[in-house]
């Protein structure tokens, strides 16, 4: 779907627009910037990617060369939704490793069974 | 690192030891405005504080070479592909006034899903990686010491990687950001999802980490066919990513709205654009504005973008801006050289000196064509933003082609961007949390196990990197042939030998360009230019401008070329320029160490007014660092000047000899040296001459430490003796 041209109907289409004061005007533009954003904002705090659990392993103290061999193949088993740091940590709590013990041995090919 | 502004900043010592560089401070800094600012003859009401060190506009000479300081931001951006050569382009444009340093990524990195290492080249930019956001942040440290003034560094988090690029600028200490998912989505065909998905998490890293956000709205002004129709869109994009950013956490005086002027002339541009910069300021009071300069009709006419990035400065004046971006006046012809990047700092710092206090002055009208058109502009953006929300939303608004078209809104050409919402590059990688999703770590967006506590997410395990940055892990190179110490060998090796080559990009490139006017028709003309270009021994000679004076009369032209010759710096038969060391240096050095210098003019000789410039506290003389001196008069002889410095313990003995009949200068000079051989006080000595005829060549031939002629100032003389005294001292 494409839209089509259209002239340029301005004076028809703000008839609702003419009366209000430049503050109200302010005011209607961010309230309908906030209904736009809204969706977006809530499917970003729901959701995550290969990039986010990168920067999360990333903050853990991988590098970027380990962080993408991790989430590469914790995406191949479909783990990303779980939190891809939280599954190193908790494995690590699990092992009585530190995080990058615990991630260096799933890096290893070691492990991946005791994963949640 | 220190440098010294007689030394070129040496690559070798930014990449040493950078695994355990850290960067000095975290996020953004303003300029320090300051209130009714003497400067030389002038006071200035929109100041900043002085730079330490600076070359000042050419006219400064004028009025007591006096440089004074905007309180905006002023931004170049840097695009030469390798970031060993943008260093030094980095510490030129530092000295004309810049300190927003933006690095320009090279082609591809935005579509590429993982973070990169090593210091490969790169095409319109570098790639950037940890290794050369840390060597870049190093050499600004040393560039911002060298001129008394902190310089943000900035590069982009759009693309693939985008949260990993946050973490990492957060990590080395990288001031400001480019973020925007509207950039990912309409310009790079990045998949709608991925990009809104990532951009969160992204903003939360730079909120972390107290990082200037800039968004990506003035891209529509750049791809715009008629650019000055786009403005009620821009408006929507503004706000779309200041909203998404405020739900992420980033502050309003962390977010600043890009924005361009639209027009050029012959457009009227003032009437066209100042009623948008107007509407775009009373829609978003409280956040920054990053002023940009027009790339839209920029042409091969370097003079002609001047004009036009004066007066989109003077719209940043007329409105407000808290930066000032430059562009460089040779982009509408090739990727920017060097020199064109000071050239852009210049033609800011010299407006906004120029429009200093213009605000006292002038008032905008508060009635009329400009509140009825920016009022317009901001109806038309409100309507925008209803139509999204009638088609469904902003998914539904894109997957129809509602964003980028080329009609003023609502009016509609019918060729706007199409992106499928489940298409573009990262397509179906967005994965849903599950309910006992966590992310151990700091600044993470969104659903998080580990935030519900009252302790640091990441305190199960001592801390993320952002807490405890020996945690961030450093890879050095990745590719052993496309890096530094590769492409350094072959540049340093020539240098080092004591080869010279005139550059414009890349150290080495050989490129100059030549001006020229050939007297004939525009096409033959045109030819000719080349021909001549190649009769000069310029390689590959192209024409990069060619304004037609008159169709027959004739034509201006710019030819670039190459110039196949590296000269050797020992040929050369000019003497060293070297600069003075600053005040401060000298004075830090000296104080401390009660440095006595015995002086005179020597022989029979009654001149006594140069030696007291060099030595009077008064005149500028040495005496203001603090050195103990004694001042002996006219016509002394060598042998009483030699029995002063004894007498006084000095280290320093400074004659000065004027008169030149029959060489006297040059014997007097000579003499003084072997008397002081004879009686073995040459090696405690540092022995300097001055006089009107007098080179620092013949002096040291003449066995002295060092001359000076005509025009000397006491920092020259200062900084020689604490270079000599550094150099014995070891």
């Amino acid at each position: 779907m494409r839209l089509e041209p259209r002239p340029d109907d301005y004076e028809a289409r703000r008839a609702h627009l003419r009366d209000l004061s430049d503050d109200d005007l302010h005011a209607r533009f961010w309230s309908l910037v906030g209904e736009v954003v809204a969706p977006l904002v809530d499917e970003a705090r729901t959701h995550t990617t290969p990039a986010i659990e990168r920067s999360v392993l990333l903050r853990m103290g991988f590098s970027s060369v380990e962080t993408k061999a991790l989430v590469d193949q914790m995406a191949a088993r479909g783990l990303l939704g779980e939190g891809t740091g939280r599954l190193v940590l908790e494995l690590a709590q699990r092992q009585g490793m530190t995080v990058r013990e615990a991630g260096v041995a799933l890096l290893d090919g070691r492990l991946w069974e005791a994963l949640s | 690192m220190k440098l010294l502004p007689d030394e070129r900043l040496d690559v070798r010592a930014v990449l040493e030891d950078l695994e355990h560089y850290r960067p000095r401070r975290a996020g953004w800094t303003w300029r320090h405005h300051v209130d009714h600012h003497p400067v030389g003859p002038f006071v200035y009401e929109d100041a900043s504080d002085d730079l330490e060190q600076s070359v000042p506009l050419p006219s400064a000479h004028w009025f007591g070479d006096i440089d004074p300081q905007g309180d905006m931001v002023v931004t170049t951006e840097i695009a030469s592909g390798r970031f060993e050569d943008d260093l030094r382009r980095m510490r030129m444009a530092a000295w004309h006034g810049a300190d927003h340093i933006m690095v320009i990524r090279t082609t591809g990195q935005s579509h590429i899903d993982h973070l990169i290492e090593g210091t490969p080249e790169g095409v319109g930019g570098i790639p950037v990686t940890r290794k050369q956001l840390r060597a870049t942040r190093k050499a600004l440290d040393a560039i911002e010491d060298e001129v008394g003034r902190p310089i943000n560094f900035h590069s982009y988090v759009s693309g693939l990687a985008g949260p990993e690029m946050a973490v990492l600028f957060a990590e080395e200490g990288v001031n400001g950001a480019h973020q925007d998912p509207q950039y990912n989505l309409l310009y790079r065909n990045i998949n709608l999802h991925r990009s809104f998905v990532d951009a969160a998490e992204a903003k939360a890293v730079l909120a972390h980490a107290g990082l200037l956000q800039i968004d990506g709205a003035h891209n529509a002004n750049a791809t715009a066919k008629q650019a000055w129709k786009v403005t009620p869109e821009l408006l929507v994009q503004h706000a779309v990513n200041t909203a998404y950013s405020r739900a992420a956490g980033i502050p309003a005086d962390h977010i600043a709205l890009s924005t361009v002027p639209p027009t050029a002339p012959p457009a009227p541009k003032l009437r066209l654009d100042l009623p948008y910069a107007v509407a775009l300021r009373d829609l978003f009071a409280g956040y920054r504005f990053r002023a940009q300069q027009n790339t839209r009709y920029i042409e091969s006419d370097m003079r002609e973008a001047t004009v036009t990035h004066v007066l989109d400065t003077l719209i940043s004046k007329l409105t407000s801006a808290d930066i000032q971006s430059t562009i460089t006046p040779d982009e509408g012809r090739n990727i920017p050289w060097h020199y064109n990047n000071v050239a852009a700092v210049d033609t800011a710092r010299q407006t906004l000196a120029g429009l200093d206090g213009l605000q006292s002055m002038v008032t905008l009208a508060e009635d009329g064509p400009l509140r009825d058109e920016a009022r317009e502009i901001k109806e038309r953006a409100v309507l925008f933003l209803e139509e999204i929300l009638a088609m469904g939303g902003y998914v539904e608004a894109v997957t129809a082609g509602h964003f980028i078209d080329s009609g003023h809104y609502p009016e509609r050409a019918g060729d706007g961007i199409v992106r499928d919402p489940q298409g573009g590059a990262g397509a179906g990688t967005v994965v849903a949390r599950a309910p006992g999703y966590g992310a151990p770590v700091c600044s993470h967006f969104g659903a998080n196990t580990y935030a519900a506590g009252t302790d640091r997410a990441c305190a199960a395990y001592g801390g993320c990197t952002l807490c405890d940055p020996s945690k961030v892990r450093y890879i050095d190179e990745l590719d052993d042939v496309d890096n530094v110490e590769v492409r350094l060998a072959g540049v340093l090796e020539e240098r080092a030998r004591g080869l010279l080559r005139p550059e414009v990009e890349k150290a080495g490139d050989g490129v100059v360009c030549v001006t020229l006017f050939v007297p004939d028709s525009s096409a033959v003309a045109h030819a000719a230019a080349l021909e001549m270009a190649r009769h000069m021994n310029l390689v590959d000679p192209e024409v990069i401008s060619q304004r037609v004076m008159h169709p027959a009369e004739g034509s201006l032209f710019e030819v670039k070329g190459v110039l196949p010759y590296a000269m050797s710096v020992a040929d050369l038969p000019v003497p060293k320029i070297v600069l003075p060391l600053p005040h401060d240096e000298i004075e830090a050095f000296v104080r401390p160490r009660a440095i006595a210098v015995v002086a005179a003019t020597v022989g029979e000789d009654e001149h006594s007014v140069g030696l007291q410039e060099i030595l009077d506290i008064k005149h500028g003389g040495i005496e203001r660092y603090g050195f103990d001196c004694l001042g002996l008069g006219t016509s002394v002889s060598l042998e009483q000047v030699l029995d002063a410095a004894v007498e006084r313990q000095a280290q320093v003995v400074l004659v000065s000899t004027i008169l030149t009949h029959n060489d006297i200068h040059r014997q007097n000079m000579q003499r003084l040296h072997d008397l002081a051989v004879e009686r073995g006080l040459r090696d405690a000595l540092i022995l300097i001459a001055g006089g009107t005829q007098v080179t620092d060549d013949m002096a040291l031939a003449c066995g002295l430490d060092a001359g000076f002629g005509r025009g000397t100032t006491g920092q020259e003389v200062a900084s020689r003796i604490v270079r000599i005294l550094r150099a014995r001292e070891g």
